[in-house]
């Protein structure tokens, strides 16, 4: 892998605007989620009892309001925010972990690392999710648990990559010197194998992020993530999916939103990852 | 064989989280006298100790006994679990074929064109594919073909087959839009391989060397995604279930959990992992199948 292979050059990966569509479109979404509340009438939680159910463009409800007169922009906004925030959340937790993993599997090696990795396959197959959903059930359902939940889920195919990365960094001559040098093993990990590693890392981490979204919106969605007051993509389809007959807009734009979030993050990650590996 | 192990710990882990949680399963709306209480505890063995609870759980279960229901009285698990799994099982079947003939034959498609506009197109629509959460795509088909054009019935399974169309085809569509990619992806590889060059050399029909040479190894990858999509299949057809309101194993998981109703959660989480095991080993099966080196070790 990377042991044989130059450093692909950034200009490789296709500098510029253009070719990164997909991340402007998600920094533009979430600067919009971030500015939006700031600029708008109304907040997300707060009931409007003059336009309850308002089609689009009424008064000053730009994309209308909900069941029970609740602005759809503001809660747009307000929803992607948490998305995005649980997301990010999350998706650090699974960084940290599977970092954590995978870098000591592959660099102890031997009877450790088949043990780990073992391990890590076993949880691939499993059906994960229903231990998460057992979790939120049981531990009343703060956000904090929802990312954590989810970071402990989305953990294996980091731990995966990275465990391969530092194997064969391992082998290269200034780990080795290194070694000789008597540097102890944390600060070889820390100054020379994981500087190495970030940029598969990240581009892992780009991945995981659109997974970790659909998790959280996936709980959200079954009343097990985000809790009302607070909003999330998941609720507001959720909410969208069970008056649909009467206001197709309520499903419309949470789940458009949230179709082209998630593939945009995945486009650009597959694309960082096709550059790293 | 890791097999009873996994499915062990896995019992365990969900029998130990449930007992965790606050309430009970006797909670209703209306409190019941503590003597009742007591009462029904202990004829469901709730008042014993934990572990013991847990090893009389096991050992019934090794005789195929999933207990009583807490929640729906009248039911044992097992009759409930009988009633959802043909439905689980036929979505999930019904929805990996789809995913299949739909992704291998989309991946083969691109990969013959392969550097053409038609590839490129196919492999964008694929990764969008594999974005559509179920969750928006089956209630967004519901709404589409079910309340606007009236052509699928919205929820419930009503007469004759139709009602599977929208929960099916929400299931796969993410499933197929992986297996193109895999699928495009090991075709790549092999169609640059010596054994395919030769079979050219020697003028051998190109669909010929496709589906006969090309295919076989090209779907290795597809095969160890198998497991993993099992397992997000059972995972998506819990909301499928949601949304489309059918009486499958995942609705009784969530409303089990929501309720305390051990037994009953217990009872799914087992037969959720022994299915994705099985799955598992029968995808070794055919990985064994499509690579002969694999037989061996």
């Amino acid at each position: 892998m990377s042991g044989q292979k130059h450093h692909p050059s950034l200009s490789g990966a296709g500098r510029g605007y253009r070719k990164h569509w997909p991340l402007w479109v998600v920094l533009v979404l979430i600067a919009l989620a971030l500015i939006l509340p700031a600029l708008l009438p109304w907040t997300y939680d707060q009931i409007d009892w003059d336009a309850v159910r308002a089609p689009a463009f009424s008064g000053s409800h730009i994309l209308g309001t909900d069941e029970i007169g609740r602005d759809r922009l503001a809660r747009l906004a307000a929803g992607t925010r948490v998305t995005v925030m649980v997301a990010i959340a999350a998706a650090l937790v699974s960084l940290v972990v599977g970092i954590a993993w995978g870098a000591t599997a592959g660099w102890v090696g031997g009877k450790v690392d088949e043990a780990m990795m073992r391990f890590v396959d076993a949880l691939y197959a499993l059906p994960f999710m229903f231990i998460v959903i057992l979790l939120m059930v049981i531990f009343g359902r703060s956000i904090l648990l929802v990312f954590v939940g989810i970071g402990l889920v989305e953990w294996l195919t980091m731990a995966r990559v990275v465990r391969g990365q530092v194997m064969a960094l391992k082998q290269r001559p200034f780990i080795l010197a290194a070694e000789a040098a008597g540097t102890p093993p944390l600060a070889i990990i820390l100054k020379h194998v994981l500087p190495n590693i970030a940029g598969v890392a990240l581009a892992y981490l780009m991945l995981t992020v659109p997974q970790v979204v659909m998790v959280e919106s996936f709980l959200s969605f079954l009343g097990l993530g985000v809790q009302e007051p607070l909003t999330s993509l998941g609720i507001l389809v959720k909410e969208g999916a069970d008056y649909m007959d009467m206001t197709p807009l309520g499903l419309l734009l949470p789940g458009g939103l949230l179709v082209l979030l998630l593939v945009c993050l995945t486009i650009e990650g597959e694309r960082l990852r096709d550059i790293y590996s | 064989m890791t097999a009873i192990p996994t499915l062990l710990v896995i019992i365990l882990a969900s029998f130990f989280l449930m007992r965790l949680a606050p309430g009970g399963p006797f909670d209703g709306e209306r409190p019941l006298p503590p003597e009742t209480q007591a009462a029904l505890q202990t004829a469901y063995g709730l008042d014993k100790p934990l572990w013991e609870q847990a090893w009389l759980y096991i050992s019934r279960l090794v005789q195929g006994d999933f207990g009583p229901s807490l929640v729906y009285r009248d039911f044992t698990v097992s009759e409930l679990v009988a009633q959802g799994l043909p439905i689980s099982l036929t979505l999930g079947g019904l929805a990996i074929i789809l995913a299949l003939l739909i992704g291998i034959s989309a991946g083969l498609f691109a990969a013959v064109r392969a550097g053409q506009a038609a590839d490129k197109t196919i492999m964008m629509l694929a990764t969008v594919a594999t974005a559509l959460p179920t969750f928006v795509t089956g209630p967004a088909l519901a709404l589409l073909l079910g309340l606007w054009l009236g052509w699928l019935p919205v929820s419930g399974t009503g007469e004759g087959w139709s009602w599977l169309i929208m929960p099916v085809v929400a299931l796969a569509l993410p499933v197929s839009g992986a297996i193109a990619k895999l699928t495009r992806a090991g075709l790549a590889t092999v169609l640059k391989q010596d054994h395919i060059r030769t079979a050219r050399a020697r003028g051998l029909p190109e669909t010929k060397i496709l589906f006969k040479h090309g295919l076989r190894p090209a779907l290795v990858p597809v095969a160890s995604y198998l497991g993993p999509a099992a397992a997000g299949l059972l995972t998506g057809a819990v909301v499928v279930e949601t949304v489309f309101g059918l009486p499958g194993l995942g609705r009784y998981f969530v409303q089990g959990a929501l309720n305390r109703d051990y037994p009953l959660v217990l009872g799914v989480v087992t037969l959720y992992a022994a299915l994705i095991i099985l799955f598992n080993l029968f995808a070794d099966l055919i990985y064994g199948w499509l690579d002969p080196r694999m037989r061996e070790g």
